[in-house]
């Protein structure tokens, strides 16, 4: 009987397993391999033609080489930034962390395209607010954010918390020996900063390079709000002119565009790891966490300083967004006469679109995140507890979605499901269930990270107790393993709806009437010159976004650290 | 030169009014309607929303981009043999002439006519003009000079300060080049002094009028009823009507064959040349098609507006090769 019972259950665990790489086969990488396959043979014929035709191209050249300029300046401003703040808010004895930290790193969880625009609005002959200050430039100014600085600047900034994130993750684990050694060794701070710490933090800073670089190269919204007006194109608003322009009849060269972009962002990848891996980085010992310096009659200059930086780079331009967004009318200025919440009625009760696009949004990004949580928490249960060598594949294909840019899956996942499935004959194509399709791929990794870290801080007897009781493998994950997880999966999931309910790059290619995200409607009001309305659906998400933020501090004590980006 | 004035839109008021309170037809039309227009977002929703007031039981779908745009993402489902729209309000007749020619629009016999000039429908009854959009220049209004004609933006005091619409973009805006470069006083030498004097080709028309109102640009290559619009809300922009005329376009409404709901498709044309529907237009600041509903407020009292004459099929002809002279020219 109880053989029987447990030959059952160990079929039960193979049917489950195999379930779930089959799932993740089909997320991460059917789409990819038939994106490779449309590189080879555009259309189904084995040719370079299209291949040729792409290369041979001067704008697609002009857009690498844009690419390329706004992804390493962006990504130096960003190690810049988070870097310093890092090295700052981890080392030293300032004041406020949590506080600081949370505003620090809000940019990154916010619609790159709002950011962009509040930005915009931040400068140029009309802005709100300098024309409050009176300093607005004279008529006939070009808004300098329209350039390849410009972009730069607002991807440097989005992404500073990326390296800041990975540095304080790799602070975290620096052995307080080494630097007690240091000062004992009559080192002074930075002589300790420069011959010790930094020396150790190479493997975190140069993941948080290669990641930065990654976001910056397949960032959409930033390039599309600040490039296109002055036709400065990159690689992923080339391919989205070409598609918005002439349709599926360019998917074999955009097919090619999204290949060269994606081979870039692995050439990023490649070289991180081929610098680590020819210097031996371990740290002996994960002992007690530094004590922080003391900066003594530094600390309130430090503290201004640090402060004095969010307000520019977060405070300034969601103000300028807001003042936008009050305006009754492009270019008029803005007084308590003038002001209006009628851009805020039009978005949230007149148009059918935007109406459309919150109840969308909402429902996609909810379900993705239930969805790639309730497909995390057995898979992380594989992947924590029994390992093998397909587990580790699984492990490290589930990344591959969300390290390529974002339009290289859409240019894939239009591929898939451009003609009806096979057999069941749905039609993917033009509904929104091809963005969801896009977002389960590319998020997916989202959710697993945190429920995985939520697995190591579990004991595991409790799982055997109940196996040896006879619980079977879907009962446990049920009954003991789900509950206990649960805090770092609701935190994953949340991680998921921020992300999906601000993300433009992969709705911008596959939305249909019918099935707009708030990233596309957004994007449609910049493009069409109603940017206050774009203003005020934009501080509508920036506010949705905070507060699903604070939701979270209540809980945050009750998961593990690092899971929340936005707490200390 | 062709002259329109507000008299001649008036020849049969009457008839069409006793046609409108005429009591429609038993059936009333249901079910799905996809909208593909060039319409900005506002006027679009609007549109939409009052259609749905005389036929509630329709629910509408709406695309909205630029007109090549829109051309372009139709191009591609007629291609994969699933065009979705059931109606098509965009900016310009070329574009409706081109898509008569592929044989993709539905005739329209007993479309209520009556009333509108014969130059503003297709005389096969295919497709409808529903309003007049003409393009002029717009003038922030801190701007130091201003402009009395088209030849003057070639002038040095107007070096980089000028924003025009892409005809890539803009179906209004690639009348306006088939239009201008056909003419012996202004050609493709107008164009090249615009180039050589720093001028922008800017997305949309949209795009122009932020460009203008925010003050990034004095100058703007725009169609009407948007800058008057912008500053009855307290823009400061200012319209010119250029002497020499302006080019214009006629929005016109059209069914696809392929229509799924055939009836609604009707009633959103009966509609939009409607009383109500024209009424709808002038409230949004355009010049409508029938003008015995009136005048939007801008339009200059007893004055009439200089048109420039535009040979459609020749527009259509040449388009392809305009855009990519162009695109050649100001690199978009």
């Amino acid at each position: 009987m109880a053989e029987a019972a447990g030959v059952r259950g160990r079929a039960e665990d193979y049917a489950l397993l195999w379930s779930l790489v089959l799932v993740v086969a089909v997320l991460s990488v059917l789409p990819l391999a038939r994106l490779l396959l449309e590189g080879i043979a555009p259309g189904g014929a084995l040719s370079a033609q299209a291949l040729t035709r792409v290369l041979s191209s001067p704008a697609t050249w002009i857009a690498t080489r844009h690419s390329l300029v706004t992804a390493l300046g962006g990504t130096l401003l960003a190690v810049l930034i988070g870097g310093t703040v890092g090295l700052v808010v981890a080392l030293t004895d300032i004041r406020g962390r949590n506080a600081y930290v949370f505003c620090f790193v809000m940019p990154l969880l916010l619609a790159a395209q709002v950011v962009a625009l509040a930005w915009l609005q931040l400068f140029g002959p009309s802005s709100p607010l300098l024309a409050m200050l009176g300093i607005a430039p004279p008529l006939g100014s070009r808004n300098p954010l329209y350039s390849a600085e410009g972009i730069i600047l607002v991807l440097g900034v989005q992404y500073a918390p990326l390296v800041f994130l990975t540095l304080r993750a790799g602070l975290r684990a620096l052995p307080q020996e080494l630097i007690e050694a240091g000062l004992a060794g009559g080192g002074g701070p930075m002589k300790v900063l420069r011959a010790i710490v930094l020396p150790l933090m190479t493997p975190p800073l140069l993941a948080g390079v290669a990641l930065c670089f990654v976001s910056c190269l397949g960032n959409f919204g930033i390039p599309a709000l600040l490039g296109i007006p002055g036709n400065y194109l990159v690689l992923p608003t080339l391919i989205y002119q070409r598609l918005a322009g002439l349709g599926p009849g360019a998917l074999s060269e955009v097919a090619v565009l999204s290949l060269l972009i994606g081979f870039i962002a692995v050439i990023g990848i490649v070289a991180q790891d081929a610098l680590l891996s020819r210097r031996d980085f371990r740290i002996s010992t994960a002992s007690i966490v530094a004590r922080p310096f003391e900066l003594r009659r530094w600390r309130l200059p430090v503290e201004v300083a640090l402060w004095t930086l969010s307000v520019v780079v977060l405070v300034l331009p969601l103000l300028a967004l807001v003042l936008t967004s009050l305006v009754p009318a492009v270019g008029v200025p803005l007084n308590l006469a003038t002001a209006t919440l009628d851009n805020y009625r039009f978005v949230l009760f007149d148009h059918a679109a935007a109406k459309r696009a919150f109840v969308n949004s909402f429902g996609l990004s909810g379900m993705a995140a239930v969805a790639i949580v309730l497909l995390a928490v057995p898979l992380a249960y594989f992947l924590v507890w029994r390992r093998s060598r397909l587990l580790r594949m699984v492990n490290l294909v589930t990344e591959v979605p969300y390290a390529l840019p974002g339009v290289v899956l859409a240019i894939a996942a239009i591929l898939l499901f451009l003609k009806p499935l096979p057999v069941v004959g749905w039609s993917l194509y033009n509904t929104v269930w091809i963005i969801l399709f896009c977002y389960l791929a590319r998020f997916l990794v989202l959710g697993l990270r945190p429920v995985i870290s939520g697995y190591y801080q579990l004991d595991r007897t409790l799982e055997e107790a109940s196996q040896i009781a006879g619980a079977r493998l879907l009962r446990r994950l049920r009954t003991i393993i789900l509950p206990l997880v649960a805090p770092a999966a609701a935190a994953g999931a949340l991680l998921i709806f921020l992300t999906a309910f601000n993300e433009l790059t992969v709705s911008a290619l596959l939305w249909s009437s019918g099935a707009e995200t708030l990233g596309v409607v957004f994007f449609s009001f910049q493009q069409g010159g109603d940017s206050n309305f774009a203003a005020a659906l934009g501080v509508l998400t920036v506010i949705v976004s905070i507060a699903l933020m604070l939701s979270t501090l209540p809980m945050a004590g009750r998961l593990p650290q690092g899971v929340l980006p936005w707490r200390d | 030169m062709k002259v329109v004035s507000r008299r001649s839109f008036v020849v049969t008021a009457l008839v069409v009014a006793v046609f409108a309170a005429s009591p429609v037809a038993a059936q009333a039309p249901k079910g799905k309607l996809v909208l593909y227009t060039s319409q900005p977002e506002r006027d679009a929703a609007q549109t939409v929303a009052a259609f749905k007031r005389v036929q509630p039981a329709v629910d509408v779908e709406v695309f909205r981009s630029g007109t090549t745009e829109v051309m372009g993402k139709l191009a591609a489902e007629f291609a994969a043999g699933q065009p979705k729209p059931d109606v098509l309000l965009l900016a310009d007749a070329a574009t409706m002439e081109a898509l008569k020619k592929d044989g993709r629009l539905l005739t329209y016999r007993e479309a209520k006519v009556d009333g509108l000039d014969p130059g503003s429908y297709d005389a096969d009854r295919t497709y409808f003009g529903s309003k007049l959009i003409t393009t002029g220049i717009a003038v922030n209004t801190a701007a130091k000079t201003r402009p009395a004609a088209w030849a003057d933006l070639a002038k040095p005091e107007y070096k980089g300060q000028i924003a025009m619409p892409s005809p890539l973009y803009s179906g209004a805006a690639a009348i306006m080049l088939g239009t201008m470069t056909a003419r012996p006083d202004l050609g493709w030498g107008f164009f090249e002094k615009l180039k050589a004097a720093d001028a922008v080709a800017v997305r949309g028309n949209g795009a122009v009028m932020t460009a203008v109102a925010n003050g990034e640009k004095s100058y703007g290559v725009l169609v009407d009823f948007m800058a008057f619009n912008a500053k009855a809300k307290g823009s400061p922009i200012d319209f010119i009507f250029p002497a020499e005329g302006l080019p214009a376009v006629t929005e016109p409404v059209a069914i696809l064959k392929t229509t799924q709901n055939a009836a609604a498709a009707r009633a959103f044309v009966d509609f939009i040349l409607s009383d109500e529907g024209q009424k709808l237009a002038v409230s949004m600041g355009y010049i409508p098609a029938r003008a015995s509903v009136g005048m939007p407020s801008w339009y200059p009292a007893g004055a009439k507006i200089n048109l420039m004459p535009t040979d459609i099929p020749k527009v259509v002809q040449a388009n392809s090769e305009n855009l990519k002279r162009f695109a050649e020219l100001f690199g978009n």
